[in-house]
C-alpha cells in the first residue's frame, strides 16, 4: 500500500515460455460488498508463471488466452493480496471475489528457489535479498549481509573502531538512502556504526534498489536505496535461536520469539548480544587488529491487523560498548602521550516507531501514517581527541493512495516532516544544529500490467537551513518480449551532511579536521539503464543484468585528504564530480542444486579536489565476484563458496610524509574468499565456514603506527582485510 | 499411451529397486506451505525424494521400502498440518500454521 513498487514486486512469477493454445478464459472479477459484490475495474489478471496478462475492463470483465501449461491465475490489484485461482479450461465463466487485505508497504519474502534476485515485473531495478540468502554467509549483522552481493561492497573504514562502511556505483554509503521497513533510518549519528546495529537473524529480506528511487520515502538517496524488512508476528518462527562464535574470540547470540494475543493483535520479541573479547594484534603494530566489544540490542514489535485497519508499533534499545586502540593503553591511567593511544565509543541508541494504516471501501485507495522517534547518543575518544554526540531525530510521512479513472493509473500523494536535532562536541568546539523539513510529495504511477509500468514523483521540501528544493524522479519499465526487458531511471537527490559524524573514523588520525567552506546541501543527478534477458538454456533459466548508472554531482561537500597530509579539508565542490557504474551480473543453474552467479564491475569515479580532477581515493576501478551455491537432494547440505577480486584503488597522497610514512600511489589488487558448509536438520542447523581463506593482509595498515602522537598518525587507509583467516561456527534452531 | 505405459513402468521400477514411489493429495495452499512440506517430510525416516506440484497439490514421494510406507508418511503430513488424501490434518499443527496457508481463508 505505502510502496507501490513493492506491491508491483509481489508479482514475480518466473516467466517460462508458454505455448499459446486458442482457448480463451473469460469471467468477472468483483470486490466484496454488502448486499452484494460489486464490479472491480483495473484489475491485473495474468497467467502464474507468464506476462501473460489483461487488465478486467469498467465491468469487471475480462479474457484472456489460455496457454496450454498454466494454470493458476492470478488477480493483482492494489490494496488487496494476489489472489490466485486454480483454472483447470472447463469451468465457464470465472467469478472472482477479490480478497482484500492490507498490506502496509511490507514486502513478502519470496519462497522461490532463488535467493537473491531482480523482480521482473518492477519499475526500479531492485535486487530482493532474501533470509535464505542470508544464511549463505556468515551473515552476524546488516554489514556482512553483502557479500555475496556483487552491487553493493563492504569495507572497514580504518584500522581501530571496527567501523564498516557500505559503497554503492563507486559512492559512500552515505549517498544511499538507509530505510528500516520502508522509513529512513541509520542516519545522522549512526552513519558510522549503523550497520552493526541490525543483527543478522532478525532480518526477514533485504532490498538494494539501484539508482533514483521512490519519492515517497523522501530526498535523501542519491546513488541507491537499502531497505531492510525484520521478522514479522505473521510470518516469523514461533522461536529461533542463533549461536556464532568465530576462533577470534567472537561470539554472538541472536533470539526471535512470538506471541499472538488474540486474533487481531500479535508480539514479537527480538533480541541480540554480541562480544569480542579477543585483543589479538595479528600484524604486530601494537594495536587490537578489531576492537573489544559488547553489544545488546532488543526489539519488541506489536501488529495489528483488522479487515480495514492496520498498525504496528515497535520500540528498540541499543547498548554498545567499544574498545580499540594501543594494547599498551591503560583506561585506568590518564589519557596523555605516556599511555598509550586509546579508542573509545559507548552509543546508546533508543527507537520507536508507528505505522498505522486504513483501506477505503473505494477499490484501491487507502492512507497510512508512519512515525519514528530516535534518540541516539555518542561518547567516543580517540588518543587526546574527545567527541561527543546526541541526536534526536523525529521522522512523519502521511501517504494516500487512490487511482484516476481505473487502476492502470494510480497516485500516492502525501506530506512528510523531519526534524533533527544534533549536539556535537569535538574537542572544545561546540557544533548545535537543528533541522526542520516539512516536505509534500505527488508519484504517479501507469501500468498496464503487461509491457510497460511508469513511475513518476515529485516533490517540494523545505529545509529550515537550505531553503526550498525539488526533487524530481521518474523509472520507466519496458518489456520487448517476455524475457527481454529494459528499465530507465533518471532523478535527483539531495542530502544535508554531517562531517564529523559520517567520518569518525577520520578521527583516528592525527589530522586535523578544517572547515575551509560552512557545507552546504549536497545534490545530485543519477541516471540509470538496466538491461534483464533471461534465456532458456538445457531447460534451466540463464539470466543476465547489465546496469549502467551515471551520477553527477551538483554539489558536493568534499572531505579533501590529498591536499595537505596534516589535514582534512572540508569545502564545498567546486567543479566537477561524477561516478560510472557499469555493472554485468549473470546467474545459471549449471547442474540441479548448483546454482552460481558471476559478476563484473567497472566504476570510474572522479571529484575535483582543489581545482585538480582526480580519481576518488579507495575506490576500486575493477571488482568481480563468483558465488557457487550447492544444496544436495532434500536440502540436507548446503555448500557455499564466494570469492572476490577487488582492483587497485588510488590512495590518498603521503608524498610529503617523511620517507618511513609514505604509501604506494596505489593499493593492489587481491583476492578475498569465503565458504560455508551447513548441515540441516529437522528443527536446527549447524555451519561452520570461513572467511579471507587466501589469508590476505593489508601490512602496516596504520602509518606512524610506534608513533600515535606525532604529525604522522594515521590508521584510515584502509583498502584491504587486516585479519586472516576467520573460521566460525554456529547453529540455529527453529520451531515453526 | 502414457496411462498404457505408466503403470508398467512403476511396477518395473517398485520390483528392480528397492524404493517406492507415491503419490498424495495434500491441502497444501500457498508457496509457503511447498517449502514447509517438503523440508519437514526431507527429514522423515526413510524417505529419499520429496516434491509437491504445485498446481494439483500431490505430494511425490519417493522411500526405502521396509523403513516406512504410505500410511506413515500421510500421518507426517498430517502431523505438519495438512490434510493427506484421506487423513485430515492434525488440528494442533493446523492451528500454527501462518494464516496464508490455511485452507479456510481464501487463496491468495
Amino acid at each position: 500500500m505505502i510502496k507501490f513498487r513493492y506491491i508491483i514486486l509481489l508479482i514475480v512469477p518466473i516467466l517460462f515460455s508458454s505455448q499459446l493454445k486458442s482457448q480463451a478464459i473469460r469471467g468477472t472479477v468483483y470486490e466484496y460488498g454488502e448486499p452484494k459484490p460489486t464490479p472491480l475495474p483495473g484489475v491485473n489478471i495474468y497467467w502464474s508463471g507468464t506476462q501473460l496478462g489483461t487488465v478486467s475492463d469498467e465491468d469487471g470483465q475480462f479474457s484472456l488466452a489460455a496457454p496450454e501449461d498454466a494454470h493458476m491465475l492470478i488477480f493483482s490489484f492494489i490494496g488487496y493480496g494476489n489472489d490466485t485461482l486454480h483454472v483447470h479450461g472447463d469451468e465457464g465463466r470465472i467469478k472472482h471475489i477479490m480478497n482484500q487485505i492490507l498490506t502496509l508497504g511490507e514486502v513478502e519474502v519470496s519462497t522461490r528457489s532463488k535467493t537473491a534476485y531482480v523482480s521482473r515485473m518492477s519499475a526500479v531495478n531492485t535486487t530482493n535479498i532474501t533470509s535464505g540468502e542470508l544464511t549463505k554467509a556468515a551473515c552476524c549483522n546488516l554489514s556482512e549481509s553483502f557479500e555475496t552481493s556483487a552491487s553493493v561492497d563492504v569495507s572497514y573504514s580504518d584500522a581501530v573502531t571496527g567501523a564498516k562502511q557500505i559503497e554503492m556505483l563507486g559512492l559512500s554509503g552515505i549517498y544511499t538512502q538507509m530505510m528500516a521497513e520502508n522509513m529512513p533510518n541509520l542516519r545522522g549519528l549512526a552513519t558510522s556504526f549503523g550497520l552493526s546495529y541490525v543483527p543478522g537473524s532478525w532480518m526477514e529480506s533485504i532490498q538494494v534498489s539501484k539508482g533514483a528511487s521512490s519519492v515517497i520515502n523522501g530526498y535523501e538517496s542519491i546513488s541507491g536505496q537499502i531497505n531492510v524488512e525484520y521478522k514479522k508476528p505473521s510470518t516469523s518462527e514461533r522461536f529461533f535461536l542463533n549461536l556464532f562464535q568465530n576462533q577470534m574470540g567472537r561470539s554472538e547470540l541472536n533470539f526471535n520469539t512470538k506471541i499472538p494475543v488474540n486474533k487481531s493483535l500479535n508480539t514479537m520479541l527480538l533480541g541480540h548480544v554480541s562480544h569480542n573479547n579477543s585483543t589479538h594484534d595479528g600484524n604486530h603494530d601494537g594495536f587490537m587488529d578489531d576492537p573489544v566489544y559488547t553489544q545488546y540490542n532488543l526489539f519488541n514489535r506489536w501488529d495489528y491487523k483488522n479487515k480495514r485497519f492496520d498498525a504496528q508499533f515497535g520500540i528498540k534499545a541499543m547498548k554498545e560498548n567499544r574498545n580499540g586502540g594501543q594494547l599498551s593503553f591503560d583506561k585506568d591511567k590518564p589519557r596523555d602521550t605516556s599511555n598509550g593511544y586509546g579508542v573509545k565509543l559507548a552509543t546508546d541508541r533508543y527507537e520507536a516507531f508507528l505505522k498505522t494504516g486504513y483501506i477505503f471501501h473505494k477499490p484501491a485507495t487507502s492512507l497510512g501514517i508512519q512515525q519514528q522517534f530516535v534518540y541516539h547518543h555518542l561518547n567516543s575518544f580517540f588518543g587526546l581527541q574527545d567527541y561527543k554526540a546526541e541526536q534526536y531525530s523525529y521522522y512523519g510521512n502521511a501517504l494516500f493512495q487512490s487511482f484516476i479513472g481505473n487502476t492502470k493509473h494510480t497516485y500516492t500523494t502525501g506530506f512528510s516532516f523531519i526534524y533533527d536535532k544534533f549536539n556535537e562536541q569535538l574537542n572544545d568546539s561546540v557544533f548545535n544544529r537543528t533541522e526542520k523539513v516539512p516536505g509534500v510529495f505527488y508519484q504517479y504511477t501507469y501500468s498496464d500490467g503487461h509491457k510497460m509500468n511508469l513511475i513518476a514523483g515529485l516533490r517540494a521540501d523545505y529545509h529550515s537551513i537550505f531553503g526550498l528544493f525539488f526533487t524530481p524522479r521518474i523509472h520507466l519499465r519496458y518489456s520487448f518480449t517476455e524475457s527481454f526487458i529494459l528499465r530507465l531511471s533518471a532523478g535527483k537527490g539531495a542530502r544535508s551532511t554531517n562531517v564529523l559524524a559520517e567520518n569518525t573514523s577520520l578521527l583516528a588520525s592525527s589530522r586535523r579536521i578544517v572547515y575551509r567552506q560552512t557545507p552546504q546541501m549536497e545534490d545530485a543527478w543519477n541516471y540509470g539503464v538496466n538491461l534483464s534477458k533471461h534465456f532458456e538454456l538445457n531447460n534451466r533459466e540463464l539470466t543476465v543484468n547489465l546496469d549502467l548508472y551515471r551520477t553527477e554531482f551538483i554539489n558536493q561537500v568534499i572531505v579533501d585528504r590529498d591536499s595537505d597530509i596534516n589535514q582534512i579539508s572540508i569545502y564545498n565542490l567546486d567543479g566537477e564530480s561524477y561516478s560510472n557504474s557499469a555493472q554485468i551480473e549473470a546467474n545459471y543453474e549449471i547442474i540441479k542444486g548448483l546454482d552460481v552467479t558471476a559478476a563484473f564491475r567497472y566504476n570510474d569515479v572522479k571529484m575535483t579536489f582543489e581545482n585538480a580532477l582526480l580519481e576518488k581515493p579507495l575506490v576500486n576501478k575493477y571488482k568481480s565476484l563468483i558465488n557457487l551455491s550447492y544444496v544436495t537432494n532434500l536440502k540436507k547440505w548446503q555448500f557455499d563458496f564466494t570469492s572476490q577480486f577487488n582492483g587497485q584503488t588510488r590512495l590518498p597522497s603521503t608524498i610529503s610524509n617523511p620517507e618511513p610514512y609514505r604509501r604506494e600511489e596505489t593499493s593492489p589488487a587481491y583476492t578475498i574468499l569465503n565458504a560455508q558448509v551447513t548441515k540441516y536438520f529437522k528443527k536446527w542447523n549447524v555451519y561452520l565456514g570461513g572467511e579471507n581463506l587466501t589469508n590476505f593482509k593489508q601490512h602496516h595498515p596504520i602509518i606512524a603506527a610506534e608513533e600515535p602522537f606525532s604529525n604522522y598518525f594515521d590508521s584510515s587507509m584502509i583498502w584491504g582485510p587486516i585479519s586472516g583467516i576467520k573460521i566460525y561456527a554456529g547453529l540455529r534452531f527453529t520451531v515453526e | 499411451m502414457a496411462m498404457i505405459l505408466g503403470p508398467i513402468a512403476m511396477q518395473a521400477q517398485d520390483k528392480d529397486s528397492k524404493t517406492e514411489t507415491v503419490d498424495i493429495k495434500t491441502s497444501a495452499i500457498c508457496d509457503m506451505c511447498k517449502e514447509r512440506l517438503e523440508k519437514n517430510m526431507a527429514f522423515e525416516k526413510g524417505v529419499t525424494a520429496v516434491s509437491l506440484n504445485d498446481e494439483t497439490k500431490i505430494l511425490t514421494l519417493t522411500f526405502k521400502k521396509g523403513k516406512t510406507d504410505k500410511e506413515k508418511l500421510k500421518k507426517a503430513i498430517s502431523k505438519i498440518g495438512y490434510d493427506a488424501d484421506d487423513i485430515p490434518a492434525d488440528q494442533k499443527a493446523y492451528d500454527r500454521l501462518p494464516s496464508c496457508c490455511k485452507k479456510d481463508v481464501a487463496p491468495h
